[in-house]
């Protein structure tokens, strides 16, 4: 009976195996070996040697024969993990706050909880670049709505001002990048939060009001620490998902990613990921070695940075 | 339990803590003034809530109307310094404008067939592999599982490079092979390890007795997955199913790998960001805030109808994260 | 504080679209609980016996009807600033805090009000004190806190605490001066040095106050310009809480716990736990709700104990509700029972065994239950059956009646007479327990299916077979067979 299950339980998974093999096992592998090629060549996968050009080319700013003229180092780590950096420290804790003020606040209102909840939720069923692009509407610097409210007239958010020729404030247009993102992930906070403040069990609230806690303390000594598991979840996924930015960034700058001279000029608020996929569309010069080695690089910080968090958190997270 | 004969010792500090008196913060007031001042509290707490989440919920929502007000609007009354909040007169060319430009039909076409599929293969390799990992039981199973899982903390990024060259050394990508587009743009998502872990979480909730009762019954496994498994699971199959189409509509980056110059192959998102990158002029602002309401509108509306089904689904997978 | 309750009422509306009948939980409740007494409510599961404890705790409102506390209307009052503490039935402990930071909860919220005094001076002069009278034991405790191989500063403050009853913090000053960990002259060059550190502690304080204008008195009381006493109403200091938490510890027995998390403790740990921080904040009551029922046998009988213990020690004004008739016996000061929100009867435990006003109450009190037979009164005579039983001019009407006879009042010994002997039975088991022995009979006139039970002394001769039997008369009690009313016997 036990051999007969065996055989028939691979059968089962056969057709996930075979699809998880080949687009996701194999690819692992493989970006690990294309980020060591010299010259890859997407079109027939055909490569000229092995060399750890394009780790260094990337991580230092050495120049090297590859063809690189260091810009690679420029574009990842003197920009593109900067911007990533200071957009994932900005946007997870304010967002991971707001998300668990708004959760708490829905949680305890009798009224329009349903109208409440679908309002917040929305963003999330919408299409990233989609909304970017009304956010880059809003933002803009002629006609946008920002300006506006601020009375600030022509002050170039996200686009260089082409009548005065002001150039963008690199803050602006963090600004704005970070204002949509905490925007769009709100959502999905919220729910998880919802989720977990519904499965807390009403008699530590009870508790809590015997004991005379008011209602600022026990949201804060009671309900945040009964949420740490979902805090934990959000605080992870969060991080990660805000590390490899790059919806956002098509949005609400193009595919010029920030590119603030609108003809040319260094790529400003790129994000780490969003090298990764400009290498990837220049095939020549190894394009596609240095978007594996980007992408390794990305890999390895973003393990680093998972286990970092859960060491953390064993303390202070109670299930 | 022995108990310790504890001397009852006194000394200068226990007794000079006996004449602690615990009051209350207001326990000079009396029981009518304590009651009042409550239920102020709670209506000035409730006040501040509703308000907070009003205003949060005006810029949550806010976009979407700039959206679709923006749409309606003729490019020069976009173009005034002092925007509008509403249209002086409806532009309803620009949706015209939009279509034309946007070649909806294609887009459309491209994106049902790509959705539809992946859809459905994801479907059925979930449900294939979920009943195994839940209900069979085989060699390595637990080992499997656990590097499935691992595979899910690996950024996508990594594998998307790879695929890339994998698919177009299979002569999948690029403007002559559609079917192998097509092709290249389903098969990748047909699998989906969230999908098969939250699957299975379902269908272990289905109790086992049932299971043996049918092996009783002599039906066999096929029978038993597809007469009971299934519909029991119909909830979390189809927030899955929902989950995945919305997911087709909104891909961009994958898409957009593969097709790129042939716009003949282009998904919906795709098209869009294709078709109105002159971010910028703002005559053509009104016809490319009119395509984003046609991309998003359609979401928009399954989300209304089927907010249930969403909700649940990401919420529960959420807190078994 | 005394609890009065005047027509306390409980509604839950129905829903007329769905049929669904609105529902009294709880009908015209009164009851004066005196000032220290311990107040069982008894009654089966869906009485109202909860619904009632929960509008005393304020957590539900009533519909109608007044609750006092004292000479203070707290009906509509927000739970939490009613001062009571409330023991849930699931405990209800904050998972994520330790014991000791549970029980300190409440006081977090609360103010102490005291007459100013010379901390410092007080807690310098109480190391001193143990410095001078207890110094070897102290020595001997430090050395016996091992832990991991290491001296541990919390195994000794813990052993301290217990012993001393002071607080933390000085147990922690005391091991700061690490006394056994040197021997001899240094030893005697420690002490003397954390002697003249606590006087110079004495002196500093001193001086501070006096610079103010304040100065001490021999209760050590700060007085101020005018030599009077100050009083304040201020957060509570650490040391405070810390003296608070340590008394109700030792209090409830659980002082060995303090540092663990509530998922490390057993269910009757807990639940002291629970009491403990119930009792912190020295309410005016305490409301128990089931606090037995989750535990397992061996444990309740030990735990009414202590909860009875507990209200002893402590005085405060306390109802517990409980569906376990043995229980709120054996520990209440008084019984509520309670059925379908009616209070069927209030009286001291033994007087509702003894005389119960209703069959209700008797067929629910008394273990095993007691023996209910059909009968009726004719012409002033108590029939079972076709049996006479006896006379009394209580018994005016002809009518049918419950006939209740508790296990312990039938009598068939050798001294019994013949007479007397006015009930037959069908003795069909005789079951001997050691000192008693338990008949099982039956009678064509038993009420329901139930059979009847006699508890006799073991050695009385009795065979199988029917039987006569005489009744003890305090055991015997009649019932409407309408009302279910008691019918009292005149003499």
């Amino acid at each position: 009976m036990e051999s007969k299950n065996n055989w028939k339980a691979w059968l089962y998974l056969a057709p996930a195996l075979i699809l998880l093999s080949v687009f996701t096992f194999f690819p692992i592998i493989n970006t690990v070996i294309v980020s060591f090629t010299k010259d890859y060549d997407v079109i027939d996968a055909s490569f000229s040697g092995f060399t750890f050009d394009n780790y260094i080319d990337i991580l230092t700013p050495i120049h090297n024969a590859n063809g690189n003229d260091g810009t690679a180092f420029e574009s990842v780590m003197l920009i593109g993990l900067p911007n990533t950096l200071l957009l994932t420290f900005i946007t997870v804790p304010i967002s991971i706050i707001l998300s668990l003020i708004i959760a708490i606040c829905l949680n305890s209102i009798k009224f329009f909880k349903k109208i409440f909840q679908t309002i917040f939720f929305m963003p999330y069923v919408t299409n990233a670049i989609a909304i970017g692009m009304v956010f880059s509407v809003i933002f803009d610097t002629k006609y946008g709505l920002m300006n506006f409210l601020f009375g600030t007239p022509g002050f170039p958010w996200i686009y260089q001002n082409l009548t005065t020729g002001a150039t963008v404030n690199y803050w602006s247009a963090l600004f704005a990048i970070c204002f949509y993102i905490i925007w769009h992930s709100l959502p999905y906070k919220i729910l998880i939060f919802l989720g977990g403040l519904q499965n807390i069990d009403a008699q530590y609230y009870d508790a809590a009001k015997i004991d005379g806690a008011g209602r600022f303390k026990t949201a804060l000594r009671v309900t945040v620490p009964l949420l740490s598991p979902q805090i934990l979840y959000i605080m992870i996924t969060s991080f990660i998902g805000a590390f490899k930015e790059y919806n956002s960034v098509i949005g609400l700058f193009g595919a010029s990613g920030g590119s603030f001279d609108k003809t040319t000029g260094p790529r400003t608020m790129q994000t780490i990921v969003f090298y990764i996929y400009e290498k990837m569309g220049e095939n020549g010069a190894g394009g596609a070695g240095l978007a594996s080695a980007a992408a390794v690089v990305l890999f390895i910080i973003i393990m680093a940075f998972t286990i970092v968090q859960r060491k953390v958190s064993k303390s202070r997270v109670h299930y | 339990m022995i108990m310790e004969n504890v001397i009852e010792t006194k000394n200068l500090q226990n007794e000079s803590y006996k004449d602690v008196v615990l009051v209350m913060r207001d326990e000079h007031q009396s029981a009518e003034e304590k009651d009042r001042a409550s239920k102020i509290s709670h209506i000035i707490a409730m006040t501040f809530t509703y308000i907070f989440l009003a205003v949060l919920a005006v810029i949550m929502v806010f976009p979407f109307y700039w959206m679709i007000i923006t749409s309606l609007k003729s490019g020069t009354e976009i173009k005034q310094l002092v925007p509008t909040f509403w249209p002086m007169t409806m532009r309803w060319d620009n949706y015209a404008r939009a279509f034309a430009q946007l070649n909806f039909l294609v887009l459309m076409r491209n994106t049902l067939i790509v959705g539809i599929f992946s859809t459905l293969g994801t479907l059925l390799t979930t449900i294939f592999a979920a009943f195994a990992f839940a209900r069979l039981d085989f060699k390595g199973k637990d080992f499997i599982f656990t590097l499935l899982l691992g595979t899910m903390m690996i950024p996508g990024e990594m594998m998307v490079i790879s695929n890339y060259i994998s698919v177009s050394l299979l002569g999948m990508t690029g403007g002559t092979n559609v079917i192998g587009a097509y092709g290249a743009m389903i098969l990748p998502f047909m699998i989906s390890v969230f999908y098969i872990y939250l699957l299975r979480q379902t269908f272990r909730q289905i109790p086992n007795e049932l299971y043996l009762a049918a092996k009783v019954d002599g039906k066999s496994d096929w029978e038993f997955l597809w007469k009971v498994m299934v519909p029991l699971a119909k909830p979390t199959l189809t927030t899955i199913l929902i989950l995945k189409l919305m997911g087709s509509w909104n891909a961009y980056v994958w898409p957009q790998l593969i097709a790129t110059g042939n716009p003949d192959l282009y998904l919906i998102t795709v098209g869009l960001r294709e078709t109105f990158s002159t971010a910028g002029d703002l005559d053509a602002y009104g016809a490319q805030m009119a395509a984003t309401v046609i991309v998003t509108v359609p979401l928009l509306l399954v989300f209304i109808f089927c907010r249930k089904y969403i909700m649940r689904g990401v919420s529960r997978a959420g807190i078994k994260g | 504080m005394e609890i009065r309750i005047n027509h306390l009422t409980k509604t839950f509306p129905g829903n007329p679209k769905k049929n669904i009948p609105d529902t009294t939980a709880v009908n015209d409740f009164n009851i004066v609980v005196p000032d220290g007494t311990l107040l069982g409510l008894l009654g089966p599961s869906g009485c109202g016996k909860s619904t009632t404890l929960y509008m005393i705790s304020g957590l539900k409102q009533p519909t109608e009807g007044e609750i006092w506390f004292g000479d203070e209307d707290v009906t509509h009052l927000a739970p939490e600033k009613r001062g009571i503490g409330l023991v849930f039935q699931n405990y209800a402990l904050y998972p994520h805090m330790t014991v000791y930071d549970n029980v300190k909860f409440p006081l977090t919220n609360l103010n102490v009000k005291r007459t100013k005094k010379a901390q410092k001076t007080i807690d310098a002069l109480t190391i001193l004190d143990l410095l001078e009278h207890n110094l070897d034991e102290i020595v001997k405790m430090e050395q016996e806190s091992v832990y991991n191989n290491k001296i541990s500063k919390s195994a000794f403050a813990r052993k301290m605490v217990f012993r001393f009853h002071i607080v933390t913090s000085l147990a922690n000053t005391i091991f700061s001066y690490g006394l056994s960990r040197v021997e001899g002259d240094e030893r005697e060059a420690k002490l003397s040095e954390a002697k003249a550190k606590l006087n110079a502690a004495i002196a500093a304080e001193k001086e501070a106050l006096e610079k103010k204008g304040f100065s001490i008195n021999d209760k050590y009381e700060v007085l101020d310009a005018n030599g009077a006493t100050i009083e304040e109403n201020r957060k509570l200091t650490k040391d405070e809480i810390d003296a608070l938490v340590q008394e109700t510890a030792r209090l409830v027995q659980i002082d060995q716990y303090l540092e663990r998390k509530p998922s490390e403790l057993s269910g009757g740990q807990q639940q002291r736990v629970a009491i403990a921080r119930a009792l912190v904040k020295k309410p005016r009551v305490l409301l128990l709700d089931e606090p037995l029922s989750n535990l397992d046998a061996r444990l309740r009988l030990q735990t009414r104990e202590e909860i009875r213990r507990i209200q002893r020690e402590t005085g405060i004004t306390t109802v517990f509700v409980t569906h376990d008739q043995e229980e709120a016996m054996s520990i209440s000061d008084k019984i509520v029972v309670m059925r379908q929100g009616i209070k069927m009867q209030e009286d001291a435990p033994q007087e509702v065994y003894r005389n119960p006003n209703s069959l209700f109450v008797a067929k629910f009190l008394g273990n095993p239950p007691i023996n209910v037979f059909k009968g009726s009164i004719k012409k002033g005579t108590l029939y079972i059956g076709e049996e006479k039983i006896c006379k009394n001019k209580a018994f005016k009407e002809d009518k049918d009646v419950y006939v209740g006879i508790r296990p312990e009042g039938f009598l068939c010994d050798e001294h019994t007479k013949e007479e007397d002997k006015v009930l037959s039975l069908d003795v069909q088991a005789i079951q001997t327990m050691g000192r008693d022995m338990s008949l099982v009979c039956d009678s064509a006139c038993k009420d329901g299916d139930a059979l009847i039970k006699i508890i006799i002394d073991s050695e009385i001769k009795v065979g199988v077979g029917v039987n006569k039997f005489a009744i003890r008369p305090t055991k015997m009690f009649v019932f409407d067979g309408k009302s279910e009313e008691r019918i009292y016997l005149e003499d």
